[in-house]
């Protein structure tokens, strides 16, 4: 038995985890004790961790599709023929009807190595990644308020906090790590405050719950904020030194009253009072908030609210304050930092300017593209209208998490040549032309950003099943395939240090250090070689900070007669994203029946329904066949559904909406109606027709 | 009992090692400690008061993951695991008692029986208490327990002094076989009854463990106070992962080719929703208040721990560390008896 330290990859937490290798395979996982983000505990998915990465189910040969059906290839094969297909694309429809969507959970090296091969070795923009539907919205809306889109403060400032306040995130389920030490802030004195439209874990055991209606985010934090002018409570010296002059927001916010925001909100106005003086006069307030801000077509406008909130009452760029949005996949700050978004380059150098086009181009010793590139909701749209020809998609599963799932699928369809980098043939595999087995976190080394900054160390503990081989290795044998010789690394090490030559936020990072340190959180240069635990400290990215006026923005879509009920989607602590990892825990499997929707008891009182009757929930865009659970974690009114099971897609039913500023879809909120299924009929969602002739398998 | 004097722990391990796997706890560097081989001539110290580790003993007996048997080609075929002679090498009295206590639930479990029979336990007895620990309370430490060990190790308070060796079975006798040693002249059973009674002393009452499981005994503990516990279980599994008395599995079934099945057993949690859901969907616990309160009659029932003389805790305190929650031993008999 060798235990190897490793990272957990279940969320953006960034769990110290230490892999239990047996004869070869990783048999179970402990925790990594004293680790500075997880002081020696794991969640129920990071326990399972052995179960997900379980060689039984793994692709071990490449598959190259013919007549429908998948066969083996070998690699020489199947990347001769990517070589061909996207050459071809690139001939019929130009540099630009091309494109790579990169991965959140492959490592900070896959990242760069994917970016590179789109700019270098593609010559187009035309690579993103999954951040769109987490946290784009944090991105775009802290880059106009503060310049920067991270967490600006670090997980260990909990410990630092007077006050907490959560904002649209089930901390204890989808961060577990996080809601741990929020809890025990809690019992060590600081007061916790969550503002969500369910009762989660936290929001039952918190000294206060706002619990908003759905999507009213905006005229909440507008409300708390008008009274906190009102009152004076403002921070004003922080308001004069650090941000720009906010007599814009004043008048805007001067017009609306408290009794307004109460029936906007549905909170009550003693309460709303009661929350703008703690959190106004808290010596520090750590924000925190997940996706119940961001995924709404107001997306970027929640997060610059949330935003105003805390610079009015200047609760941040100190120890225990702070907005911190929680990020969702391990390493979805590092895809992000890494570059692996159209407009930027890694560490955020902009794609658009002469000066970095010239720097890379320098770098990496060959042209880069100068036209703009397209998100990744834009390549679906460019291949729906024939403009994107060949896709490569590295481990990720837009089939079945992105919304308006047959959309995606015609677009997949539409495309002339789909490549896939996976572990097993999940759906998105399944539409492929090729399939390309690729190594697990286990399997090689490598780092992680959590989402607090801070880039981590993987190793390898154990070797990759049958021929399966690294992002990084794939992509540099394409490239040289494709004629470019400059991603010939030789180790995974080699990639990081190229990167870090090039990067300025980690210009101080190298193995040797991560390891010293446990991890080191960027920006990391010659003037913060410990790296930088608290952003803003001095100023921000942007000088000062600003402050917009917002107006609240209903969701697109709300109950009508015909839809009458409010529809939301959320997680369960047992399981991430697709499910494609978790669920092959028998235990973790055996938690959850796939295929619930949640709903307040005295709806289906009112209704006649009982607990697991079978229902056909139906939205605009489609139906899905499902069993109620009865629960007071949810208002009358709105019902939600978990997005991890196939066999109950609840993107079939969520509406694509979107933030017209960060392209974030709407999934948070749509409009659905409930139909009880005859008795003795079980749910059943067969995969419709239009997906059947897709979903050609082994 | 035998009792010998011993110049160095060390030569002992050497001896054993000549014909077996000895494992030994060993820290990472890293804040870990692990069970860890080594070989003959290793060199490292042994140290009496390495902390304990993330991990009991228990693993090497009741695997985390086992396959229990294949089918293939229509037939059904057995599994047991082949191991050969191994030690473990300066085991806690806490986790010596875990040991005795699984020892009687898997007595008749070929799988554990196996891996079991194969193995050489050498006790430490330990002169500190850890940090979090209370096996003075739980009766299973500091001093490694009668029976639950072949050979016991016994550090001095006198660093200068030489170590002890008692002799606690037949094949810890035999063991020794081929190994010099001189008979022990010092009142060993006086030095371990104050270095038990100085371990006490750092622990102190554990008046919330002793109350706690008095008031659990009695049924004085109200529903609500444990679905008030239940909402801080996330149901991580972490707790029962560590407890070294935890013996729950589950049984994970892979196809193989050409129709052939694999069943493995793995650790199971019994603070999982499912544990105990039935096919009606019926679930016996089905709230998490319940599933906290079935755990914690497990530990410290009377009534579970007749048959087994030992309460179901051994006063490690890993599920104190592991617990996100704040839920571990100590953190639910404090609010127990706060209720």
């Amino acid at each position: 038995m060798q235990v190897i330290p490793s990272i957990c990859t279940f969320c953006g937490v960034g769990c110290g985890l230490g892999l239990r290798v047996e004869q070869g395979r990783v048999i179970g996982v402990e925790p990594q004790p004293g680790h500075p983000v997880s002081q020696g505990q794991l969640c129920a998915k990071g326990w399972s961790t052995s179960f997900a990465i379980d060689p039984a189910n793994r692709l071990t040969m490449p598959l190259i599709k013919q007549h429908g059906q998948f066969r083996t290839a070998s690699w020489d094969e199947a990347l001769e023929r990517v070589v061909a297909e996207f050459q071809a694309a690139q001939e019929a429809g130009g540099l630009n009807a091309v494109g790579v969507i990169s991965c959140a959970r492959a490592t900070n090296e896959d990242n760069y190595a994917a970016q590179k091969f789109a700019r270098a070795v593609l010559k187009t923009n035309n690579i993103d990644h999954c951040a769109r539907i987490c946290h784009s919205p944090s991105v775009t809306g802290l880059a106009r308020t503060l310049g920067s889109g991270a967490m600006t403060n670090s997980v260990a400032d909990i410990d630092q906090a007077e006050l907490i306040l959560v904002i649209g995130a089930d901390v204890t389920e989808n961060h577990a790590m996080i809601g741990a030490r929020m809890l025990r802030a809690q019992a060590r004195g600081a007061r916790l405050i969550v503002i969500d439209p369910r009762k989660t874990r936290l929001a039952r055991l918190a000294d206060i719950h706002l619990q908003l209606r759905l999507g009213s985010n905006i005229a909440l934090l507008n409300g708390l904020l008008q009274i906190i002018f009102k009152h004076g409570w403002e921070n004003a010296t922080f308001l004069a030194e650090r941000c720009e002059d906010i007599t814009p927001l004043r008048q805007h916010l001067a017009a609306i009253t408290p009794e307004q925001t109460s029936a906007a909100t549905g909170i009550a106005v003693a309460d709303l009072v009661r929350v703008a003086e703690l959190f106004s006069h808290s010596p520090a307030a750590f924000t925190a908030y997940g996706m119940g801000i961001t995924q709404f077509q107001s997306g970027t406008n929640n997060v610059m609210a949330v935003s105003n909130l805390v610079l009015a009452c200047g609760q941040i760029g100190r120890p225990g304050t702070g907005i911190n949005p929680l990020r969702g996949q391990n390493n979805v700050q590092g895809a992000c930092d890494m570059g692996c978004l159209p407009n930027v380059y890694p560490g955020y150098q902009k794609a658009d300017e002469p000066a970095v086009q010239e720097k890379f181009a320098r770098a990496w010793d060959t042209a880069v593209p100068t036209t703009p590139g397209m998100t990744s909701m834009g390549m679906t749209q460019a291949a729906l209208q024939g403009d994107l020809r060949a896709l490569m998609i590295i481990g990720e599963d837009p089939l079945v998490t992105d919304p308006d799932q047959h959309r995606v699928a015609h677009a997949f369809e539409a495309l002339d040549f789909l490549v896939v980098f996976e572990l097993t043939l999940t759906e998105t595999a399944k539409m492929a032309d090729v399939v390309l087995p690729v190594a697990s976190f286990v399997e090689k080394d490598g780092t992680f950003t959590n989402c607090e900054r801070r880039v981590q160390r993987i190793r390898k503990a154990v070797e990759a099943p049958g021929s399966a081989r690294i992002d990084w290795q794939i992509l540099g044998e394409l490239a040289a395939r494709l004629g470019y010789a400059g991603m010939a690394w030789d180790s995974a090490e080699a990639v990081f240090d190229e990167m870090a030559a090039v990067t300025p936020l980690f210009s101080a990072m190298s193995y040797a250090r991560l390891d010293k340190h446990q991890g080191l959180q960027w920006p990391c240069d010659e003037n913060h070689p410990q790296g930088t635990a608290v952003l803003h400290a001095h100023n921000f990215p942007l000088g000062k900070a600003r402050l917009f006026p917002l107006s609240q923005v209903e969701p697109a879509e709300g109950p009508d007669a015909e839809y009458p009920f409010v529809f939301t989607t959320h997680r369960f602590h047992f399981h991430y994203n697709c499910g494609s990892m978790t669920r092959k825990s028998p235990l973790l499997e055996r938690e959850t029946p796939a295929g619930l929707l949640l709903i307040n008891p005295q709806d289906a009182a009112a209704h006649g329904w009982h607990d697991l009757q079978a229902v056909c929930v139906r939205s605009r865009r489609g139906s899905l066949e499902v069993r109620l659970q009865l629960t007071d974690d949810l208002p009358p009114g709105l019902v939600a559904m978990p997005y991890h099971f196939l066999e109950a897609p609840c993107n079939r039913l969520t509406n694509d909406a979107m933030d017209p500023i960060s392209k974030m879809p709407e999934l948070k909120a749509c409009a659905v109606s409930i139909e009880p299924l005859p008795d003795g009929v079980l749910p059943h969602n067969p995969i419709d027709a239009m997906e059947v002739g897709l979903h050609a398998s082994l | 009992m035998q009792a010998f004097e011993l110049d160095r722990p060390e030569r002992l391990r050497a001896h054993l090692a000549q014909n077996a796997t000895v494992y030994e706890v060993q820290a990472d560097g890293q804040g870990g400690e692990h069970w860890e081989s080594v070989t003959v001539d290793d060199q490292t110290a042994f140290r009496s008061d390495a902390a304990t580790p993330g991990f009991s003993a228990k693993r090497f007996f009741f695997a985390e993951r086992e396959v229990l048997f294949r089918f293939e080609g229509g037939q059904f075929l057995s599994t047991l695991p082949e191991v050969g002679p191994q030690v473990l090498f300066g085991v806690h009295a806490c986790d010596l008692q875990a040991v005795a206590y699984q020892d009687h639930f898997f007595a008749s479990d070929p799988y554990y029986q196996t891996r079991r029979r194969a193995t050489l336990l050498v006790g430490v007895d330990c002169l500190e208490s850890c940090e979090g620990g209370f096996c003075h309370t739980m009766r299973s430490g500091p001093e490694v327990r009668h029976g639950s060990a072949d050979l016991v190790l016994l550090p001095r308070q006198n660093a200068a002094a030489p170590w002890l060796l008692l002799v606690a079975s037949q094949a810890g006798a035999d063991a020794l076989e081929g190994l010099a040693l001189s008979p022990a002249s010092d009142d060993w059973v006086a030095e371990r009854q104050a270095n038990s009674q100085h371990v006490a002393r750092q622990q102190g009452e554990q008046a919330d463990i002793v109350n706690g499981v008095a008031l659990l005994n009695a049924g004085r503990i109200e529903a609500a106070t444990w679905e008030r516990l239940g909402l801080q279980c996330l149901g991580c599994s972490g707790c029962t992962s560590v407890c070294p008395t935890c013996s729950c599995f589950a049984p994970l079934d892979q196809p193989g080719a050409g129709g052939s099945v694999q069943r493995e057993r793995v650790w199971d949690s019994c603070l999982y929703q499912g544990f105990q859901k039935e096919t009606s969907g019926h679930n016996p616990s089905a709230t998490a208040g319940a599933r906290v309160q079935r755990f914690w009659f497990h530990k410290f029932g009377d009534e579970i721990n007749t048959p087994f003389e030992h309460y179901g805790c051994v006063g490690c305190g890993r599920c104190d560390r592991v617990c996100p929650g704040g839920i571990g031993v100590h953190g639910v008999m404090h609010r127990v008896v706060q209720a």
